[in-house]
């Protein structure tokens, strides 16, 4: 579970941008085998995907990383099309655009089957 | 009700499904506020080896909105921690628990306490415990001072307790929902032509001997109120992290991703009976301060257009009156304005927000002079000016959109019926004592004697 103390208080709603690995993406979607949504332990080094939050959401707590080492990451790739991807980990929602990551996911699913 | 299994999605999911909410001035002590927000609806006692638990994978929280924006200013959160000291036996317990630390009790929870205020986390708490659940004499012996020591003072002159309770909140769910019977006059119910009723009946109170789970926090007045602006308004919040996924591997689930609010309780009822069925999901995923959107459902309800319709003639001024509702927009929505009611106002501005508005200025009713109908029972001290835990919301709203309540705003009779309406319950409707100190709520029904 992401930490959840006084230091880094829990925030409803709160997304914050954040980069995520690929290779770690695209290895957790082969292991998880699922269609569309797919969790990795490997964490998130970041190696240059550009994400940008969803949505500005209201927070009324003070700001915090949201994750910790070790957390899972899940992939729920909404439309593999145009490569629209929700990335959560910690607490944390990451939005992003990339059709090219969004069709290796979905052939990796397929492979997983 | 007043919000158990209010919505289609958190009617699945009873460990975030927030039942009522309570707000008053502590009669005991009257410089602090005491909150209480309930959870898991619809407990029977008699619940192992599996006993109820707050969920581990939830944010509770108790808002408290002091300026009138339908925003939180002071948050109190509560996470919980399970903790099994051997999950190589079935049992909760192995043998008596007659401590919070006894070794016999098998699996237990504790809980932290964040007071969140204006961005500011203040940890209030760690590793706080909750008592067990109250199984029967052989498991729980002397079950209320095994409670009572799950009462902890903490920093700030705050004392906070959660953990099971005896449900307080009385009403003829069966009945009610049975399209609209209120047995003390389901005589004069339409019937639908069936002729089911031939003579008034007496309530039942559905929620008897049943138990729920309570989030209890006490508070200095001085602590949640801006100066001069003694009104507050308080709800509560249940969150889940927006991303599980079942692991196969070690049986549990991984929750994942931002804080999704999934259940929302200010005001009793609103949700329950105003709200409609496709807007209830999304009403529970909001803030108070949203709440202007479904303004309608309130200044228009449903449940005032139904009333002459199945009571035919029982309500012909409710039936002619096609106005909006600024009574129940004022109540509800944005608490009562200076000048309505003789020496009390709560109300807390211009934003409608569904929030339980409680004026912290009003000192406690005396218990003997207490009306169970708060306000529409001249009681200052009572709903909807905060809400006791004896108070008759059901009553009290039933009435107040029954057209009572009209009257203090514009020119209007209301029906000889409208001030009697009644699920015929009362707090004698519930066999579990109220406690005259914090936590209030009465000491839960035990597995062993209910059901008897």
């Amino acid at each position: 579970m992401p930490r959840q103390d006084a230091e880094h208080p829990v925030t409803p709603g709160q997304e914050s941008p954040r980069t995520v690995s690929r290779r770690s993406l695209l290895q957790g979607a082969a292991g998880a085998g699922a269609a569309g949504l797919a969790v990795t332990t490997l964490g998130a080094a970041a190696l240059g995907v550009s994400a940008t939050p969803a949505h500005a959401a209201p927070a009324h707590a003070a700001d915090s990383t949201g994750q910790a080492a070790g957390d899972p990451i899940v992939v729920h790739v909404r439309d593999a099309r145009t490569g629209d991807i929700e990335v959560f980990s910690g607490t944390t929602k990451t939005r992003l655009r990339d059709r090219d990551l969004a069709a290796r996911i979905s052939r990796a699913t397929r492979q997983g089957r | 009700m007043s919000s158990h299994r209010e919505a289609p999605e958190i009617s699945k999911d009873p460990v975030a499904d927030s039942t009522d909410v309570y707000a008053f001035v502590s009669p005991d002590q009257p410089g602090t506020v005491t909150l209480i927000a309930n959870y898991i609806p619809l407990q029977g006692p008699a619940a192992g080896p599996n006993f109820y638990e707050f969920g581990d994978d939830v944010l509770y929280e108790i808002h408290v909105d002091n300026n009138g924006d339908g925003q939180a200013d002071i948050s109190y959160q509560f996470r919980f921690t399970t903790k099994v000291a051997d999950p190589g036996t079935f049992l909760y317990n192995t043998g008596p628990i007659t401590s919070l630390d006894s070794t016999s009790w098998n699996r237990r929870q504790t809980y932290s306490l964040t007071q969140v205020s204006n961005g500011r986390a203040t940890t209030l708490g760690t590793n706080l415990a909750c008592p067990p659940c109250n199984i029967g004499p052989l498991s729980t012996p002397n079950y209320p001072d095994l409670a009572a020591a799950a009462v902890h003072w903490l920093a700030g002159g705050v004392t906070a307790f959660a953990g099971q309770r005896a449900e307080a909140f009385y009403v003829d769910l069966g009945a009610i929902f049975d399209l609209g019977d209120l047995r003390p006059f389901e005589n004069l119910h339409a019937q639908y032509g069936m002729n089911v009723f031939s003579g008034p009946g007496a309530g039942v109170n559905a929620t008897n001997h049943l138990n729920v789970h309570s989030l209890a926090i006490q508070v200095p007045i001085s602590t949640i109120t801006k100066s001069g602006h003694p009104s507050i308004g308080v709800w509560t919040t249940a969150s889940r992290q927006m991303a599980s996924v079942w692991d196969s591997d070690t049986g549990t689930t991984t929750h994942s991703g931002p804080w999704h609010q999934v259940s929302r309780l200010g005001n009793p009822l609103v949700n329950e009976v105003l709200i409609p069925l496709g807007e209830k999901d999304r009403w529970n995923s909001l803030p108070p301060s949203d709440d202007k959107q479904f303004v309608s459902y309130v200044t228009k309800p449903g449940l005032a257009a139904l009333l002459p319709a199945l009571y035919p003639g029982v309500f012909p001024n409710l039936a002619a009156l096609t106005a909006s509702r600024a009574d129940l927009q004022a109540i509800l929505l944005t608490g009562i304005p200076a000048g309505i009611i003789p020496g009390f106002q709560n109300f807390t501005g211009d934003v409608l927000a569904d929030m339980l508005r409680l004026n912290t200025s009003i000192p406690p009713t005396p218990a003997d002079k207490q009306s169970i109908y708060g306000l529409l029972g001249s009681d200052v001290g009572g709903f909807p000016n905060g809400r006791r835990i004896t108070d008759d919301v059901v009553a009290i709203e039933l009435r107040a959109i029954a057209g009572v309540t009209y009257a203090l705003v514009a020119k209007y009779t209301p029906d000889a019926a409208a001030n009697k309406l009644t699920d015929g319950l009362t707090p004698a409707s519930v066999a579990a004592s109220q406690l005259s100190k914090f936590p209030y709520l009465g000491v839960p029904y035990s597995g062993f004697d209910n059901p008897s």
